[in-house]
Formats: C-alpha cells, structure tokens, sequence
C-alpha cells in the first residue's frame, strides 16, 4: 500500500473512503486488518486479491456460481409448489400429489441450505465488522429479514403447514450479492484512473551510492541521493539532471505531446519518461513528495471535500437506516397484527430490501469520483468535487490575455525594409545570424524568414559575435562586410543610422509597445523587424468552443488599448483592455451579477486574485509546480481547449448526478410505498435494489468515457503546428502570408 | 407432445444459427486440453450446465403460461396466442439465419462483455464443476433462439411440459456445440452454408407448426368458448 492510502485510510479493496460511525465520528479501525466498506468489496477483495492463490480466487467465484445453481433449483421447487394451488383450485386432493408436495417442501429446504451457507456467511462477516466498528447498515436488517423467512418455512415444514419461503432466503441472497459485487466493481473502476498513473511509476530505482549503482526501492530514495535513469525509464522522483542529457516525454504531466532535450541543471518530474538518454539525476522530492504522488493526493482530497449533492445526500443517508429500521418494523407489526406473521415478515423483508440505501449513497461519489479521475487523465485537475458542480453551473468565462491567451513567446509580426532592398536578401541574412543566438527574439526572425520564403537559402556568417540580451553580429560574404542584428540601441551603438522611412516604423512599434529589432550593414539599418505576442494556436478555437456551450466569453487585459482591439478583431471576442486588478474584479463581479457564476481563466500566478474572486478559476500552466492555493482548477497541459472540455464534463457529471438522485429517490419512494402496503414480493424487490445499483454505477461510468474532443475541430487541427517550440517552428501559413503583404509594400 | 421431435431437430440444426455465439465458449473451453476424450468430457458437462439452464428457464415460462391461463380475467386464449407469437418469432429468426428477409440478416445477440469476465474463470478453470457452472451462466446468455422457443415452453402450459421443451431444444443443441468445441470446423464452408439452411428451414417449419397449433386451439374455443367473458 502506498503512504498516501495509509494517509487516507478507506476501503482495502476499492481504497474509496469507509462509512463512518453514525452516532460519532471517531475511526475505531485496527490499521492491520484489511476493513472493507460493503460486502461487495469483500467479495470482490478475497477474488481478486490472491493473485498467487488462483484456486482460492475460483472458490469465491465459484462459491456465488453454486449459490446461483442451487438456487435456481429451489425456483423449481416453489414453482412446482405454486402450480400445485393453480391445478387444485377448488379440487379434492389426492395421496400422490399430497405425498409429491411435501417432497418438493423438503427438497426447497435441502437446496436452500447450500446458499445459506454460501452467501450468508460473507454478509454475516461483513455486518459483524461494520458492527464493531460503530457502524449499522442495513445488512443487519437484510439479514434479520431472510434469517426470519427462513426460520418461519422450517416450522411449517416440520408442522406441515402454512407456507415456505425458501426461494425468498435465496433469491434475496443471492440478488444482494450480486448488487454488491457490482457496486464494488464499479468504485474501483472509479479509482483505477488514480491507480493507473502511480502504476507508471517504478519500483526499483538505480541508486549510486558509495560510486556504485545499487538497485533499491522507490520508497528507500532520499533527497539528494543521485539516481541514474536509462533510456526507456520514467523518473520515479523528481530531481535535477547532474550529469548527461536526454529527451523527456512529459505527456503524462503537461500533456505536451512533443519532447523536450534537458541537460544538466534542467528539472524532471516523476512519471516522466527518458526516451533517449544516460542520465544521472540529483533527487529533489523524494517518492511520496514527488510530482505523481502529489497529483494523486490532490485528487484524493479532492474527493474527501464533498460538494452540495454530496451533502444532500449525506444528510438524507444519516437518517436514512435508523428510518428504514423503524419502517420495516412498523410494517412488520401491522401486517403481522392483520394478516399474520408470514406477510409480516415478507413485507419488512421487501421494505428493507427496497430502501437499501446504496443508490442514494453511491448517486454522488460514483460520478463524481469517475469524472475528476477522467479529469486527471487529461490533465485537469480539480480542487474538489464542489468545484466540478460550480464549473457546471457557470454562465461566463472571462480570460486574461498574457500567458494565457497567448503563449509569451514573441513572433514577428512584420518586416519593413528600407527604400532599395531586397526582403529575401534581409531574411536570409537575418535568418544566418539569428540561428547564432539563443534569444527569443532570434527564435522568431529564424522562425519567421523561414516561413515567408520556403526554400530559403540561408547566408551564413563567419566570425559571429553576440552580446547577451542586445545582439548578434557577423562576417556575411554577401554583403562584403559585418552584418549587425540586434536592438535599437545595439546597432546605433555600432554606427548604424536609421532611415527616416524606417525611423516612422521604429516610432510605430515604440508607441505600440512592441518589441523590435533592427538589421543593418555599411552604416545604414535596412530593415526593422517588429514583434508582437503569439496567441496560443488553439485559443481561437477554444474561445469558440466556450461560445458553443452558451457561455458569454470575453477576454479582462491589464494590456494597452489598441491591442486588445486588435485581439478582439482577431478572436471575435469582446475585450476589456487597461484594467487594473482591482477592475477586473469589478470586470467579474459585473459580470456575474449580469450573466451568472463566472469562470476566470489566467495564469496561477499574475492572476491570483481575480482567480480567486470568480466563481470557479481556472489556472493555466500549472503545469508540474501545481498548488491547490491559486484556483478551483488547474490545467496541468497549457491547453486552452481543456476549459470547454472541462465545462463539458462538469456538466456531464451534474446530469449525471441528478439523473442518479433521481432515480435513487424515485426508485425508493415508488417502492417503498408498494412494500410498506405489503404488495411487493420480496424477491422482486431484491431485483429491483440489484437493478438500481447496476444502472448508478453504469451510469456514472459513462463519464470515465468522456470522448477528448479537442483535437477534433478542424480549426484547432489547422493551428496547431504553429506551437513555438524555442523558437524552431514556424508561423501557419495563412499568418505568413498575411504579413508577408505588409513586405511588400515598403515605407515611403 | 408431438412436436418434441421438431423441437430436437430445430434444436440441433437451429443451433449453427448460435455456433457465432456461443462457439468461441465452446473453442476457449477445449483449448488447453489435449485429448479429445477429455475435452469431450468437458463439452458434454458443459452442455448439461446449458441444458439445467434451458430447463429451469422452460419451466419458468410453463409455469408463466399455467399462470397466465388461470387467470379468470384474461380475455384471449392466452396458449393459443403465444403458440401463435412463438411460432411467429420462429420463422421469422429463421428466414433471417438464411437472409431472407428483406432487410437482411438479421443480427441477434448482445455484447457478452459482462459475462465474458465471469465465464472466462469458469471456462478456463481445469475442474468440471466450473464447467458445469459456466454451462449454466451461457444459458442464460440472450439469444433468439432460445427466446423463441421459451415462447413455445410457455405456450404448453405446464411447468413440466416447458422444462421438458426447453431441455429438448437443449439436448439438440449440443451435437454441433460438442463438434465445434472439439474439432473446430469439421464442416467445409459450402456443407456450413448448406446446413446453414436447412436450420432455417427446420426452425421456420417448427413455427409454422407451432402456429398450427395455436390456431388449433383457437378453433376448439370456437362453438363451446364457456370460460371466455367476451362470449357469454
């Protein structure tokens, strides 16, 4: 078991949280024995458990098989027995058919007794278990139910009167177990996404101690300790490369499909994979400390902080068995007092059969625990469960612009090039020194020249010298002399002059705000590069995704005027540019007062407070630094697609919540009036309850489904290769084009 | 009851119609055993699991139809109308099999995918008793076939007379269920196809004697119909 479970103590099979105590709220558990939170996991448990004791797996299996033969048999009995009134309505009996009737009385005994055996004793285990721990549920009554059924056919066998009710014991048993079981295969199937991801994570970790490599548990790592990873190996803790360099797939924490190169210094994360590399890392977060497992406890306290269904539900189950326990006895009293005993017991029995609280209490968790494990699966992580039910509600969705609409990345919005030169001469020039310098600016003239003229045949300098933070500088056979890149201040500070054509355009950017870069050789600057922030590619299509969902979307900027503007021409979006923070909370309150719950998205960091004042924010870029403090949700993955993703699936699992609750109410209010007037049978009821369990939890495990739509939308697809990664990729096309008009058309 | 035999027979050749279905229980059932007695021995007590299955269900649907006719409200033959429903579903399964019906064939079954992890335990466990446990739980696999003939159970009226009916088309059922689990496809294509048809045949002439009867009964209401409100 892992020391986050230890930490959560729930049930050993399914791991989801045990019923507690109704009268106090202590846990009185002995930590070494395995408890279980319904007999459907203990079943479940004692099948699976044993991987090594396969035979003992089968027995369990095989022992509900036989129940389920035998009782089968027993349905033939108290059917013969039953078509015996049928035929003899109103006749004369005769010896034979006396002789046959008692036969089949005491075969139904005979063959009701193995299931007895077979089912009863596991519930016996479990509600004795539950007992000791403070807990009633309605297994006692359940029990106290059949136990009385059967009890009562003994006597009229031995007295050879009145009926039996054999099949009743059985079918009840039988339908109960089966309930059960599904119910426990359905919980677990709702932590198996959780499971999943600390299953990525391996054992044994190559630890160098002393010089050598030893093979040790994950657990056994310190901080500190330097741990080598091979190629093919995910990191089982995080830590900072100390020596040799690989490329990491870190699809499992940011959802970034493409890998990324990390070298000495760089930081990785547990559940990453080295795909290429011989590393040597130093470990920073020990296991249990580490990305994964903080992931995983996150969204197990996430489940713990329960949401307004939730509560409902709870409130309603609290009262619920003491309820149902003074029902069924009233019931049994009346009819006992009416029409005897027999239907006194079957109508308590059908009762507490009918108001088996498992739908009302599975209703709420069961979705919600599929959907933020869903969630988790795709990078979403959700504070609680009340925070996937305010996502449902909200009626707005206000984004901040700067690291969330767009990427911090700059592209180059436009050349403009002086009277008399060429533009593919300067971008080939550009291109050769920009590839010379790390900068980001430098990423985007390369990006930028290769795009705008396919086939470029890129001039390289010779003697390339660069200046952090200003410029680089180069020796171009073409031009016959040094060819300077750089800042405004970097190429004067080299004797360049700048053009008056060319001064208007470097006054343009500067009262734009925007960045730019200048090239130039023989003591003239030729052309002005200016730069602008790159939206995220899919933020067109992810504003549009919001919209499809009726949500009113609409982007809060603390950026100029003229540039939200030019955003909102972009995006077809309305946008509130020049905000202070305290007016993009008013921007928000205004909004919600006018529309309804409001979600903010933004970055975690800049964005705190406005995050905090929506309804429901949502943090971008997280990413593996997450922290629970800065929003409702958190999109590990930089993707904004995931916002109407993840509106889509609270929606889902609130329909799907009510649609439960509904059923549960509706199912035991229905069938609690047909027992309590003593007009349901109670195998019939049995059913029912095994049938109710069986469509909550197929129900809620539609959500474990939830299709990952973002990357069907055509737009999203076409944008999608735009994705600046240092710098090397490209502009889409249709943007290149674009600019490329502007090109053309020097500056007069 | 006359037409046992036809219900055998629909039995045995109706049963390449569920070979789709329930013979890859069958193939995974055999597949480690490497004798064929063995693995004979296997098939067989598998069948008798299938066939306790068909027969508890067939006294289940006689004894819904001994209920049904008791019933002093019920305004209709109620045996004569399922003989009638039964026979009705019969032919029409049948001219499906062999794609003679206009929309083509039809395709009866579910996914077994809840099933498929409880049998598979079964089914692959070395003991006879899970075999026999697994024949019981494939009885209970939906299947039209089976529906149809439950009509004809329910249709007698008699818990004994269903079970019996139902056993019957079980006991038919289990020479091409045994071949398929143990040889595979002994058969060639064109004899599968053939065959194929013949079933259809033989389940279509099952209905139409089944809605013989039904109809027989219908005729004995005719001039004496006392019990019936409608006639009064």
């Amino acid at each position: 078991m892992t020391p986050q479970a230890e930490a959560h103590p729930g049930c050993s099979y399914c791991g989801l949280p045990l019923p507690r105590c109704w009268w106090s709220h202590d846990e009185q558990r002995d930590a070494d024995q395995p408890a279980f939170c319904c007999v459907g996991c203990r079943i479940a448990s004692s099948v699976t458990q044993s991987r090594g004791a396969e035979g003992q797996a089968r027995w369990m299996l095989t022992r509900l098989g036989l129940a389920i033969f035998f009782t089968m048999n027993v349905m033939v009995f108290a059917m013969a027995l039953w078509s015996r009134d049928i035929y003899l309505a109103g006749q004369e009996t005769s010896e034979l058919a006396d002789t046959l009737w008692q036969l089949f009385r005491y075969l139904g005994l005979l063959f009701s007794l193995p299931v007895l055996l077979l089912l009863g004793v596991p519930i016996v285990e479990n509600t004795w278990d539950t007992l000791r721990r403070g807990v009633l549920t309605t297994d006692l009554l359940i029990l106290l139910g059949v136990a009385a059924a059967y009890v009562y056919s003994i006597v009229s066998i031995i007295s050879g009167d009145g009926h039996v009710y054999f099949e009743v014991a059985c079918m009840v048993l039988v339908m109960v177990t089966l309930g059960r079981w599904l119910e426990a295969r359905g919980k677990l199937r709702a932590s198996q996404a959780l499971d999943a991801l600390s299953r990525l994570l391996p054992q044994r970790v190559r630890v160098i101690r002393n010089g050598q490599p030893q093979l040790v548990d994950r657990a056994a790592v310190a901080v500190a300790e330097h741990v080598r990873v091979t190629a093919g190996e995910r990191f089982a803790v995080d830590g900072r490369i100390v020596e040799g360099a690989a490329e990491i797939d870190q699809q499992l924490i940011t959802g970034e499909s493409e890998t990324v190169a990390r070298g000495p210094g760089d930081a990785v994360y547990s559940g990453t994979l080295n795909t290429d590399g011989d590393v040597v890392v130093q470990v920073t977060a020990a296991a249990g400390a580490e990305t994964v497992s903080r992931l995983i406890e996150l969204v197990q306290a996430a489940r713990e902080a329960k949401g307004r269904y939730q509560r409902l539900a709870d409130r309603v189950a609290q009262w619920f068995v003491p309820a149902v326990s003074l029902l069924a006895i009233v019931v049994t009293w009346l009819h006992t007092s009416q029409t005897g005993l027999e239907e006194g017991i079957l109508a308590g029995l059908a009762v507490v059969l009918i108001a088996c609280p498992c739908a009302l209490g599975l209703a709420t968790p069961l979705a919600v625990w599929t959907a933020l494990g869903r969630a988790a699966q795709q990078q979403v992580l959700f504070g609680s469960g009340a925070a996937l039910e305010r996502l449902a509600a909200i009626q707005a969705v206000r984004f901040d612009k700067t690291g969330t609409l767009t990427t911090g990345q700059p592209v180059v919005d436009n050349l403009t090039v002086d009277d008399g030169e060429q533009a593919d001469e300067l971008l080939a020039l550009a291109a050769g020194l920009a590839s010379a310098s790390t900068h980001s600016l430098a990423g985007a003239v390369s990006g930028y020249a290769r795009a705008a003229c396919h086939g470029l045949d890129v001039f390289a300098p010779s003697d390339v010298k660069s200046v952090a933070g200003r410029g680089v500088s180069g020796q171009c056979q073409q031009t016959g002399s040094r060819v300077w890149l750089g800042s405004e201040a970097y190429v004067r500070q080299a004797g360049l002059q700048i053009s008056t054509g060319l001064q208007r355009a470097v006054q343009e950017a500067h009262t734009a705000g925007r960045s730019l870069v200048c090239i130039g050789w023989d003591g003239r600057v030729r052309g002005v590069f200016r730069f602008r922030e790159q939206l995220r590619p899919e933020a067109a299509s992810a504003i549009a995704a919001c919209r499809k969902l009726e949500l009113d979307a609409a982007v809060l900027t603390g950026d100029h005027d003229h540039r939200g503007a030019a955003l909102a021409e972009q995006l077809q979006v309305p946008v509130s540019a020049e905000l202070l923070p305290q007016q993009k909370l008013a921007a928000i309150d205004h909004a919600a007062g006018r529309l309804g719950p409001v979600a903010m998205v933004g970055d975690g960091l800049n964005d705190a407070p406005a995050l905090a004042a929506a309804h429901v924010g949502i943090a971008m870029g997280c990413g593996a630094d997450m922290t629970r403090d800065c929003a409702d949700v958190c999109l590990l993955s930089n993707d904004l697609s995931r916002v109407a993703w993840s509106v889509k699936l609270a929606r889902r699992c609130v329909h799907v919540i009510r649609q439960n609750l509904f059923w549960a109410f509706a199912y035991n209010a229905v069938g609690m009036a047909l027992a309590a007037s003593g007009r349901l049978n109670p195998i019939w009821a049995a059913a029912a309850m095994a049938l109710s369990s069986f469509f909550v939890v197929s129900n809620s495990m539609r959500l474990a489904a939830e299709p990952d739509d973002s990357y069907l939308t055509d737009e999203s697809a076409a944008d999608r290769p735009a994705a600046a990664h240092g710098g090397t990729e490209y502009e889409p096309l249709e943007n290149s084009l674009r600019d490329t008009k502007i090109l053309e058309a020097p500056v007069a | 009851m006359i037409e046992l035999p036809l219900v055998f027979v629909g039995g045995l050749l109706g049963s390449s119609h569920c070979i789709g279905m329930c013979g890859p229980l069958a193939l995974v059932l055999g597949s480690n055993r490497q004798q064929p007695l063995a693995n004979l021995g296997r098939q067989l007590v598998f069948s008798t699991g299938r066939i306790f299955t068909y027969a508890v269900l067939g006294a289940a649907a006689g004894f819904a139809g001994l209920w049904l006719r008791s019933q002093p409200t019920a305004l209709v033959n109620i045996q004569a109308a399922l003989a009638i429903l039964a026979g009705l579903v019969l032919i029409a399964l049948g001219l499906a099999t062999a794609g003679w019906l206009p929309w083509g064939r039809l395709k009866v079954g579910v996914s077994s995918c809840f099933a498929a992890t409880w049998l598979k335990t079964f089914l692959t466990a070395p003991d006879l008793m899970s075999v026999f446990l697994a024949g019981v739980f494939t009885g209970f696999i939906p299947c039209g076939l089976v529906y149809a003939f439950l009509a004809v159970a329910a249709s007698t009226g008699s818990l004994w007379f269903g079970a019996a009916t139902m056993a019957v088309f079980g006991l038919g059922t289990v020479p091409l269920m045994a071949l398929t689990g143990c040889g595979g496809s002994l058969l060639s294509l064109v004899t599968r196809t053939r065959v194929l048809r013949v079933a259809a045949l033989c389940v279509v002439a099952t209905g139409l004697v089944s809605i013989a009867r039904g109809a027989g009964y219908l005729d004995l209401l005719g001039p004496t119909a006392a019990g019936c409100l409608m006639c009064q």
